[in-house]
């Protein structure tokens, strides 16, 4: 099969939020407003932008950037969620096996029930994007974060559905589709904005972290959406799991070796030294004294 | 062998318990993240709770040196200054340990003080990567939330150094004071509090005789078998 991703064309996008509500209802991320009574307990944060941040209840939120854009004030809207990296960090640093890339569908997908809870997934990822709950003291959490509607039993790819967000999305900002498809598509697009002057326009997600499976067609530069302008898989990941863990191994192993033919050296030599004449031969367990 | 009943005493009340109550949460340390260390092994943290016993003894590893610090300060900072001091003997140790721990050759090995170069190396591991394991992991467990997460994946790999170091050397420490040939009364030393006097002189040379000067010039102590130490 081949490799899908979501194409979210910015310049179509009127952040209506249709796929922020669709997201949680579909996979039963209900969220209750604090409420006081005769309103809610929210403040004002001077934005249209809501929720505040991803959360595990908030797998995808529309971000409104106000921002220069070709040297008027504009807003730029962005899809912010899990953007399914071929080279995912998550998944290099996860301990527990929890997060994994499903090869079928190219997207990283998550077992939450062997989330150990660790974190590491979300001090490793490029974009910020994991979010914990539970206990921080204890340290007992889980881990959520947008799996492309793949949660067992509310499954939409399986039923070749496309995800909930992009089923909402009323201007076609985002369609869902397979991978190489889209790609094209996010090049004419993109080609069409630069041919209309809009010089910076940008196609982002083709190359970064090995190709994301959230595709971005942008009509400015990543940073006046808020993306990362060139995200890197963290070269601590590497040093992590793929140089001071194999070392561990071998430090551990070589110590062990060592140890036990010390032993029989020292054995040997110690029995040679008391019993004269009888060195080696009995093989009787005689040490020391 | 005529065995000499006269005993020394090597390790005092309070530093014996604390060695073993430091030895006993370090192993559910390090099994408890050997469990995160090994991919295979990573089913075991399911829901969280090997990370849950990771911290009830991490607990236990910071509280107790610092109990006894509050306790026993004289003794717990001359040890630190123990770990401090190198001089010439140690240099001999170090020439000397090949023969000694393979052919059990003590030809060479320079009289030691109450630490040999070896245990003081090891005891100087544990206070350096002690301190290393206590700060990286408090600022995972606290400063999860607040942290750069650049600081805490740096905190993560130095964690993990500082447990390849003491895992690896942890396994020589026990193999030499409980296995190996050569040393016959390291455990009894530190579960009992005393070694015969005997092992004092062979493996302690300098300390042992220190002891003895400081006998003969101190008032007179009890002149029992025991030999008051520290
Ligand atoms: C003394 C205080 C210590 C504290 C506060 C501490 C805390 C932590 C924390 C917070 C983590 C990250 C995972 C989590 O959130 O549960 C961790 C991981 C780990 N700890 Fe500790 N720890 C301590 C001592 C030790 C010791 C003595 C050892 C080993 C002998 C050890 C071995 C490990 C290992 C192997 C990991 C997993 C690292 C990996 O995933 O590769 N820790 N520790
Ligand atoms: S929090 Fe869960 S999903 Fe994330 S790295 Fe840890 S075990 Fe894996």
């Amino acid at each position: 099969m081949a490799e899908k991703a979501i194409l979210y064309d910015a310049t179509r996008c009127t952040a209506c939020r249709g796929c922020q509500a669709l997201c949680k209802e579909w996979n039963e991320n209900d969220e209750v407003i604090p409420a006081v009574q005769g309103g809610v307990k929210e403040r004002n944060r001077g934005s249209y932008e809501n929720p505040k941040d991803l959360s595990t209840r908030t797998w995808l939120k529309i971000g409104f950037n106000e921002v220069e854009h070709y040297d008027k004030l504009d807003w730029l809207f962005s899809r912010r969620a899990c953007m399914h990296c071929t080279d995912a960090a998550c998944v290099k640093v996860c301990p527990t096996g929890a997060l994994y890339r499903d090869e079928a569908y190219g997207i990283v997908a998550y077992n939450k029930d062997i989330c150990s809870g660790c974190g590491y997934c979300a001090d490793f990822c490029p974009f910020d994007v994991p979010r914990l709950d539970g206990n921080r003291i204890l340290g007992k959490n889980k881990m959520d974060k947008c799996v492309l509607c793949t949660q067992p039993g509310l499954n939409r790819l399986e039923i070749k559905q496309e995800p909930a967000c992009v089923k909402t999305c009323p201007t076609k900002a985002l369609v869902f589709g397979d991978r190489d498809t889209l790609v094209a598509t996010a090049r004419q697009k993109v080609a069409a904005l630069k041919a209309k002057g809009f010089t910076n326009a940008t196609f982002y997600g083709e190359k970064e972290l090995g190709g994301l499976h959230v595709l971005y067609v942008l009509n400015d530069t990543p940073d006046k959406y808020g993306l990362p302008v060139d995200p890197k898989f963290p070269s601590t990941a590497t040093a992590w799991q793929d140089i001071i863990q194999p070392l561990g191994w071998t430090v551990g192993g070589l110590t062990l070796l060592g140890l036990a033919f010390n032993f029989i050296i020292a054995r040997e030599a110690k029995m040679t030294k008391e019993l004269p004449g009888k060195a080696g031969k009995g093989g009787k367990k005689h040490v020391a004294e | 062998m005529s065995q000499s009943k006269a005993v020394v005493q090597k390790y005092a009340r309070a530093t014996r318990l604390l060695h073993h109550i430091h030895t006993a949460a370090f192993i559910i340390l390090f099994i408890t993240g050997l469990v995160l260390f090994i991919p295979q092994l990573g089913f075991l943290a399911q829901d969280s709770w090997t990370r849950i016993v990771h911290r009830l003894a991490a607990v236990v590893f910071i509280v107790a040196p610092i109990v006894y610090l509050v306790m026993k300060p004289k003794a717990a900072l001359r040890a630190v200054a123990d770990a401090c001091t190198w001089g010439t003997e140690d240099v001999g140790w170090l020439k000397a340990a090949p023969r000694y721990y393979f052919l059990c050759d003590e030809e060479g090995m320079p009289a030691q003080g109450h630490m040999n170069t070896g245990q003081k190396l090891w005891w100087f591991l544990v206070i350096v990567f002690g301190a290393v394991f206590i700060v990286t992991g408090l600022v995972m467990w606290f400063l999860k939330t607040v942290a750069p997460a650049g600081l805490l994946q740096w905190m993560v790999f130095a964690h993990d150094v500082a447990f390849i170091v003491t895992g690896a050397m942890v396994f020589v420490h026990v193999y030499l004071g409980v296995i190996h040939p050569m040393m016959t009364e390291a455990w009894q030393a530190i579960s009992k509090g005393t070694v015969s006097e005997e092992y004092a002189k062979s493996h302690h040379g300098l300390w042992y005789h220190e002891q003895v000067k400081e006998e003969n010039t101190a008032p007179p102590p009890e002149p029992k078998e025991v030999v008051e130490v520290h």
